[in-house]
């Protein structure tokens, strides 16, 4: 009795959020300092790892320094770690109120999979599907061993992968999606650096993006108009730490 | 003769040659004076017959300050000539001014008119004062996103040009939405002249240019024999604006996007001695100019007094004001004031944040407070199950340092189906399944099916004892040939019959082949076994040693 109760203890225990003492971040942060608090967290998440609420704060700092682009990678990432995030979500929510940030409507499929982490859905789906396989699989080698547990273990994961697929759908399609880190990004109507602008981007602005060609990348935008726009002038969501820095050259 | 052949040639030879467009041009004032209305008249002979032009004007380019509009065209049927008239206002500022070629599509070709080049000259002592003239209002200065400003293009006339009316107008901006107040321009206070109005909204910030170009019918009082009573004259306002968001800096937060100058006008009960628990409707009307149809509701905290619940309201468009309606349910007895709207406003001339109050009501509430007051939760947006959620307004304080045991810090955020260890782990494991559950489901048929393995085996053994017999033939052994073939004939015929092979005599052969000739069959196993139950006979066995092979082919064969 007495080791199940401690491992129960132990478990939510290990589940409860821990809040640690105010860092040089959060400090500069409250005292309006926003260029320091960039400077303390990026420095802390290259040092110990992003997470989902160090990229949020950074996207709050970023958007009160006027850099639009920056913060909603930021939040967008913040939420790939944490779909729960309240501070990303807030962050978004006011960057499409106050700030004028278009964001793509999100699909039935993709508020589903905000449910959950992308990698998640993925990893409860691998299991539901091994877990099936095995169902059918496992009875096959023993024909003696035909009880009806395998039967229930069928349903229950042919059920687990059916709820994983709709998550799957929406994680591949959010994953999809990009963010304008130019200000007055021209959409053309062609790949190229003469093509007839037929919208405009702004900064911070979510594009879900489709295929690249000539160093443009063709995207949709939440008015639903299709173009170009040359790929460094936006950012994928996912597939990166913290915002790239356009204004540092490339490597040779 | 000869003569009249060369001649006869040289019509011939000519006749290929093509004639060449000419095109040519007049503007009318030959140098126009800043403003100056002109007209230009292009001219086309063709050596085919024209017909009317079509979309004249479409790819015609004028430069910056320059209206320039396609009037009509001069149309004779039948013939190879074309005039073509555009109407047109010169720019404000000296200089010459190019018109960039563009083509003229008739119907049997196109026709492309080269460059015209416009001289505008101060010394040509053209005044405005008596022309027909199109101006601009709009307010100079910096604007802010989700401003509405409003706009209005004034087309004044004189008394020799009236104004009579306009049409075309269009608006080529981006960064911003647009939108004419009526479907008819209005007649200016003085007569001579209209107004059309319109409103901006930006929607992002910038700078940007915004063009807005159209016609205006023009009367003129002065009329001749060469001269039309009536024409259109075009107009184009190119205009740079700035756009930012509203500043941050002492913003307050109550701020909801109102933007412009607003007071109170009136707030209105619909019951100023309600019952405790009787709801009653609060109206606060907002008038002034601005974005009035962008402005959130204010919340308002009824506190121990009140159970509030928002409604919302449609604006008319037709009204330069915007109610805000609440119901509010009285909680206790006596005299009560009505929770106090506060609502903070933008003025986009002073850059300045204010406050626009509607002041408290009282109301005299009736009744007896119950024993215990029940908070009346009637949310709109609440979900079915009864869980309210909030709304979420502004930045949400960050929390960097907020960690939890199921969420490890990461490098970089990689999704994990980019990752190929993953995906070939699970290609392998499934191979490797598939591998296993095949392999189980062929065992499973071969055991559920032994027929097969035996006819296999019978196949394999009949081979061997063809091989064998062939051998004995090749060494003239008529006893190995012979117990080859009866060993072969067993094993398939023991196959057939499902029985054992080492029993079977021939007739139990003739049973799986009737056509065989019994006598061959009778000379194989006296042949194989005689040794054992008879003298040897004296055969011809290896004279014919097809025909015994024969045997096991069709044995074989229905294996």
């Amino acid at each position: 009795m007495k080791p199940k109760f401690l491992s129960l203890v132990f478990l939510l225990l290990s589940v409860l959020t821990v809040v640690a003492e105010p860092t040089a971040g959060e400090i500069a942060y409250a005292q309006g300092d926003y260029a320091s608090a960039v400077e303390h967290w990026q420095e802390q998440g290259n040092r110990d790892g992003l997470t989902a609420p160090l990229l949020s704060a950074l996207g709050n700092a970023e958007w009160k320094l006027g850099r639009k682009g920056r913060a909603v990678i930021c939040w967008e990432r913040a939420l790939l770690l944490d779909p729960r995030d309240t501070v990303a979500i807030a962050g978004l929510r006011h960057a499409q109120t106050a700030g004028g940030i278009e964001r793509p409507t999100a699909s039935w499929s993709e508020n589903y999979s905000a449910f959950l982490r992308a990698d998640t859905w993925l990893i409860l789906a691998g299991v539901s599907f091994w877990g099936m396989a095995l169902c059918v699989a496992l009875p096959l080698f023993s024909p003696k061993n035909k009880g009806a547990w395998y039967q229930r273990g069928l349903v229950t994961f042919a059920t687990l992968l059916a709820l994983s697929l709709p998550g799957l759908w929406g994680s591949h399609t959010s994953a999809q999606r990009a963010v304008v880190r130019r200000a007055d990004v021209a959409l053309r109507l062609t790949p190229t650096a003469q093509g007839e602008p037929v919208s405009g981007l702004g900064e911070g602005d979510i594009v879900r993006t489709e295929r690249g060609f000539n160093g443009h990348t063709r995207v949709q935008t939440a008015e639903g108009k299709t173009g170009w726009v040359r790929s460094g002038e936006v950012e994928a969501i996912w597939g990166g730490g913290l915002p790239a820095n356009l204004d540092q050259k490339a490597a040779p | 003769m000869r003569n009249a052949g060369f001649i006869l040639l040289a019509l011939l030879a000519l006749l290929p040659v093509r004639a060449e467009d000419s095109v040519s041009w007049e503007i009318t004032p030959a140098v126009t004076g800043p403003g100056q209305p002109f007209r230009l008249q292009v001219r086309i002979e063709s050596d085919v017959i024209l017909g009317p032009a079509d979309r004249v004007g479409k790819e015609i380019k004028p430069p910056r300050g320059m209206a320039l509009r396609f009037s009509g065209q001069i149309f004779r049927s039948g013939t190879t000539e074309a005039t073509l008239n555009f109407s047109g206002v010169s720019p404000e500022t000296e200089g010459a001014y190019v018109i960039p070629s563009f083509n003229i599509r008739f119907p049997a070709k196109m026709i492309r008119v080269p460059e015209i080049t416009l001289n505008v000259s101060g010394a040509t002592g053209f005044r405005k004062d008596g022309q027909a003239r199109a101006e601009l209002e709009l307010p100079d200065r910096t604007f802010y996103v989700g401003e509405r400003i409003p706009g209005a293009i004034l087309l004044r006339g004189s008394e020799q040009e009236f104004v009579s009316g306009s049409f075309g107008l269009e608006c080529e901006a981006e960064g911003f939405s647009f939108q004419l107040l009526s479907d008819r321009a209005q007649p200016l206070d003085n007569g001579q002249g209209l107004l059309t109005a319109f409103e901006l909204t930006p929607i992002r910030t910038g700078s940007s240019e915004l063009a807005l170009n159209g016609i205006m019918l023009i009367q003129v009082g002065v009329t001749s024999a060469f001269s039309s009573p009536s024409r259109d004259r075009p107009f184009t306002f190119r205009r740079r604006i700035n756009v930012e968001h509203v500043p941050e800096a002492g913003r307050p937060a109550n701020w909801n996007g109102a933007i412009g100058k607003f007071l109170t006008d009136t707030v209105q009960l619909s019951n100023l001695s309600p019952e405790v628990g009787e709801p009653i409707r609060l109206r606060a009307i907002l008038a002034g100019e601005g974005n009035l149809e962008r402005i959130i509701p204010p919340e308002i905290i009824g506190g121990e007094n009140w159970d509030i619940i928002p409604a919302t309201e449609r604006r008319r468009r037709a009204e330069d004001q915007r109610i805000f309606a609440y119901t509010l349910v009285p909680r206790l007895p006596g005299k009560l004031l009505t929770p106090e709207i506060r609502l903070a406003t933008f003025d986009p001339e002073t850059r300045s944040f204010n406050q626009v109050v509607f002041a408290p009501q009282e109301v005299t509430v009736t009744g007896t407070a119950p024993a215990k007051v029940d908070l009346v939760k009637v949310d709109p947006g609440a979900g079915a199950n009864g869980a309210t959620t909030k709304a979420l307004a502004g930045l949400a304080p960050p929390q960097p340092n907020l960690r939890t045991a199921l969420s490890s810090p990461v490098a970089s955020i990689q999704p994990l189906a980019a990752s190929k260890s993953f995906w070939a782990t699970n290609v392998a494991l499934f191979t490797l399944l598939s591998l296993g559950l095949g392999v189980v489901m062929i065992m499973g048929y071969l055991s559920a099916h032994p027929e097969i393995l035996i006819h296999y085996h019978a196949r394999r053994s009949c081979h061997r004892a063809v091989r064998q017999a062939r051998q004995a033939a090749q060494t003239q052994d008529s006893a190995a040939f012979a117990r080859a073939i009866v060993a072969g004939l067993r094993i398939g015929s023991g196959a057939l019959l499902q029985a054992k092979a080492q029993a079977l005599t021939y007739r139990d052969i003739l049973r799986v082949l009737p056509d065989a000739p019994l006598a061959l069959l009778e000379t194989l196993f006296q042949t194989a076994e005689g040794d054992k139950f008879a003298p040897r006979r004296l055969d011809t066995l290896l004279a014919e040693p097809s025909l015994a092979l024969a045997l096991l082919a069709q044995l074989e064969a229905k294996l």
